[in-house]
Formats: C-alpha cells, sequence, structure tokens
C-alpha cells in the first residue's frame, strides 16, 4: 500500500472527505478518538490481516506515527 | 484446555428475563450531546437496554426466569440436583448468591449450589460445567443461572461503557439424556489481560474509600470512580481478533462442521462493530451469525442465551439446529460450544418489575 492509498484508508476509518487528509496532521487535528482506534484496528486487520498492539497504536501522535506503526506495509512512493 | 468432547446431556429449556426500566439513546443524548451518541450508537448498535433500578439484582431477573422455566418444563423441584449461578453482580460478598436463590425457589437440600465469578465468557464455562456434572453422573438435572447487571457499576458519565451496557438474567435447564448427540467445548484464559476489564476497587486488594468512590475525568474525558467498571475497547477487541477466530475454527473441527452445517452462530453480543467484523473476517454467513444487542445492549454473561430468547426461539423449540456459541471478554477468558439443540421449552422473553414488592 502506497502512502496515498493509506491516507485513503485513514480517511475511510474516521469519516473525512477523500482527499483532505495530507499526511502532515496530528491525530488531534483529525479529531482521532476512541472509535477511531477501533476502526483503524478493524481496517488494519482486515487490509494486512495484522494485530496491531493498542499500546503501540497509543503512542501515535500523528498520522506520520501510524505510518511508521505499519514499517514497510506503507510504501513511500 | 484441550477441546473437550462429552455425550448423554441435553438443554431442555431456556428462559431470559430484563428489568421493566430502559435507557434509550436519548438519556444517552443527555449524557454526551446528541452527535457523539448517536455516533457511538452507530458503532455499538445499541439503542436502548434495559435496566435494573430500586435495587434490583441480577438473581432477583434470574429469579423470574428460573421459576416460569420450572414451571413450564414441569420439573419438581427436587428433582434438580446442582444449582450453578454465573454472575459478576452478586447479591452480597457472601454468602454466595446460588444459595440465596436455592433458598428461595425452594429447592431440596440435596441439592449443590455454588456461584461461578466470569462474565462474557461465563455462560460457556457454566454450560460446560453443569455438563460436565451430568456426565460424570453427579447430577441428573442442573439449573444454570447466567445474568448481571452491568449498568449498576458504570458510571453513567464513561462513553465507553454507559452506552453499551444492559442488564439480564436467564436460566438454563440441562439434563442427563443417553440419546443426545454429543457436544464439544473448548475453553481458555489470559489473566495477563486482566487489567482491561475490571473494576479496580470495592473487594479486598482495593477495599472501598473515599477516594476510591471519587468519580474524576480520565481518558478521552471519560468520568469514572476506581469502583466503577473500566473497559479499554481497544484492548479488548485486540484480544478478540487474535483468539475468536481460532477458537471457533477449531470448535467447528472438532464437531466435524463445515460452515453448511451450522444453523446459527451465537457470539456474545459484545458490540455490532466487533461482531459484524468478525463476521467478515471469518466469512461467517451474514443471516446465521446473530444479531441481538439492537434493544438490549452487551447484557455480559446473560447475552448468548438473551440473544437466542430473542432471535431463535420459535426454532429451537420446533426444529434440531447446530449451534455455534461463543464467549469471549473480561478475564481475559473464553469458551466456545458446539451442540445440537432441539424441543427445547423456551419461555418468551420475561419482564421483571424493577418496583419494591
Amino acid at each position: 500500500m502506497n502512502k496515498r492509498e493509506f491516507l485513503s484508508l485513514l480517511e475511510e476509518v474516521i469519516e473525512a472527505d477523500p482527499g483532505t487528509i495530507k499526511g502532515t496532521e496530528t491525530l488531534e487535528e483529525l479529531g482521532w478518538d476512541s472509535l477511531s482506534v477501533l476502526g483503524f484496528i478493524a481496517s488494519i486487520d482486515e487490509r494486512f490481516g495484522v494485530d496491531i498492539s493498542p499500546k503501540e497504536l497509543n503512542k501515535c501522535k500523528t498520522v506520520s506515527d501510524l505510518i511508521a506503526l505499519l514499517g514497510d506495509r506503507v510504501t513511500t512512493d | 484446555m484441550a477441546v473437550s468432547r462429552l455425550t448423554g446431556v441435553r438443554l431442555a429449556g431456556l428462559a431470559s428475563a430484563v428489568p421493566q426500566d430502559t435507557l434509550t439513546l436519548a438519556d444517552d443524548a443527555l449524557s454526551f450531546g446528541d452527535a457523539d451518541a448517536k455516533r457511538i450508537s452507530e458503532s455499538t448498535g445499541v439503542s436502548k437496554r434495559y435496566v435494573a433500578s430500586n435495587g434490583l439484582c441480577t438473581s432477583d431477573l434470574c429469579l423470574a426466569a428460573g421459576e416460569r422455566l420450572l414451571a413450564e418444563l414441569g420439573w419438581p423441584r427436587d428433582s434438580v440436583d446442582a444449582l450453578i449461578f454465573v454472575s459478576q453482580t452478586p447479591d452480597y460478598l457472601l454468602p454466595a448468591t446460588s444459595c440465596s436463590i436455592h433458598g428461595r425457589l425452594g429447592l431440596s437440600t440435596r441439592c449443590a449450589a455454588f456461584d461461578i465469578n466470569l462474565g462474557c465468557s461465563g455462560y460457556i464455562y457454566g454450560f460446560w460445567l453443569a455438563s460436565q456434572l451430568i456426565v460424570s453422573g453427579s447430577a441428573r438435572r442442573v439449573l444454570l443461572l447466567v445474568g448481571d447487571t452491568i449498568s449498576r457499576i458504570v458510571s453513567p458519565r464513561d462513553r465507553a461503557t454507559a452506552p453499551l451496557f444492559g442488564d439480564a438474567g436467564t436460566a438454563t435447564a440441562l439434563e442427563s439424556d443417553a440419546n443426545a448427540p454429543s457436544m464439544v467445548f473448548e475453553l481458555g484464559t489470559d489473566g495477563t489481560g486482566q487489567e482491561h476489564l475490571i473494576v479496580p476497587a470495592g473487594a479486598f486488594r482495593q477495599p472501598r474509600t473515599e477516594r476510591t468512590a471519587e468519580r474524576t475525568e480520565r481518558e478521552g474525558g471519560n468520568i469514572r470512580s476506581d469502583e466503577d467498571l473500566f473497559m479499554n475497547g481497544a484492548e479488548v477487541f485486540a484480544f478478540t481478533l487474535r483468539v475468536v477466530p481460532k477458537l471457533i475454527k477449531s470448535v467447528m473441527d472438532a464437531a466435524e462442521w463445515s460452515t453448511e452445517d451450522i444453523d446459527a452462530w451465537v457470539m456474545h453480543q459484545a458490540n455490532r462493530f466487533m461482531l459484524q467484523h468478525l463476521i467478515k473476517r471469518m466469512k461467517l454467513p451474514a443471516d446465521k451469525a446473530v444479531l441481538a444487542m439492537e434493544e438490549y445492549g452487551n447484557t455480559s454473561s446473560a447475552s448468548i442465551p438473551l440473544a437466542m430468547t430473542h432471535t431463535l426461539r420459535k426454532r429451537l423449540m420446533n426444529e434440531k439446529l447446530n449451534l455455534v456459541m461463543v464467549g469471549f471478554g473480561v478475564g481475559l477468558s473464553w469458551g466456545a460450544a458446539a451442540l445440537t439443540c432441539y424441543n427445547v421449552i423456551m419461555p418468551d422473553l420475561l419482564v421483571v418489575s424493577s418496583q419494591p414488592a
């Protein structure tokens, strides 16, 4: 998955309009809350079959942190 | 635990009871605002739940269900060899609530009675243990009473718990039957996750004090005391994804059932978002995976039997059904069962008045 695809996934999770997340935002700016966390865990499980650690996810403060959490599953191109 | 298979036990009857009083989305909107209440409800799938008020206890709900079930089964009181009460909301610290209910039901003094402290997985554990008592020859008839009044231990200002949990009590009758088809059970525990669903204070590890009773602002702006239920939804969800798909596959394999052989999957009604994700992930047929939280919320240990009363009552009374039941949550603890049911005596849902007698 490339970065744009990841941002689209994130837009679906937080029910934002397509194309509105740039990737430089903090999660707080996006209105990230406990329901977003559940949605994100579910989407990543569905897309990659990967169990994200909620403890690690909780440490993420920015969209970049989320991308870093997924390691090489999100490519930079 | 390894898969256990047993034969000679029949599900004879099942009854469910809820309190009369309800809370709805409109009540949640008063606590959390319209937008948040609606958003939570759209995720959890809960728009109403029955709640115990005026001191109504789990035992009162289970007693009503038990009384009705014994009457409809025509079981003489002295034919019940064991009574098991599964709950996390007992009447007293001691004695065991099962003893209290035993007295109120007027059961024989030769009846064994004891409590099990489990929640979301409790119905499966109770069913398994009751069945083992019968298989071992210790009991011919067992009355399994399972329920909770979790609404009484949530903070009304904690959005992770208050809009989700409802109350219910159930009664299940199991009896010895040499012709009954075999059942399969698998149970498990991960106690390292105990802090994810917990009421930290009020028992002996952290007794009640003025400080433990104080409701303060916690994570996500939720307001709660240490005597209120805490739930880390993300951890519980992650645990469910780790455990439940494997658990279901394991009991289906042990029962030698393929997806087509199963008439209904009855999972603990944790919340709709989680169940729908599991259903999709495991490619279960959506029309056979029971969803029954809209009117009741998450009723903890009672959710599996309550969902059966709500969605499968007529069919369980008239047809032969292959069921997979799955419980998972507080503990962390889990269990699943694969069993064939038929001619089950099932009264309609009972509504118990919360007004003091």
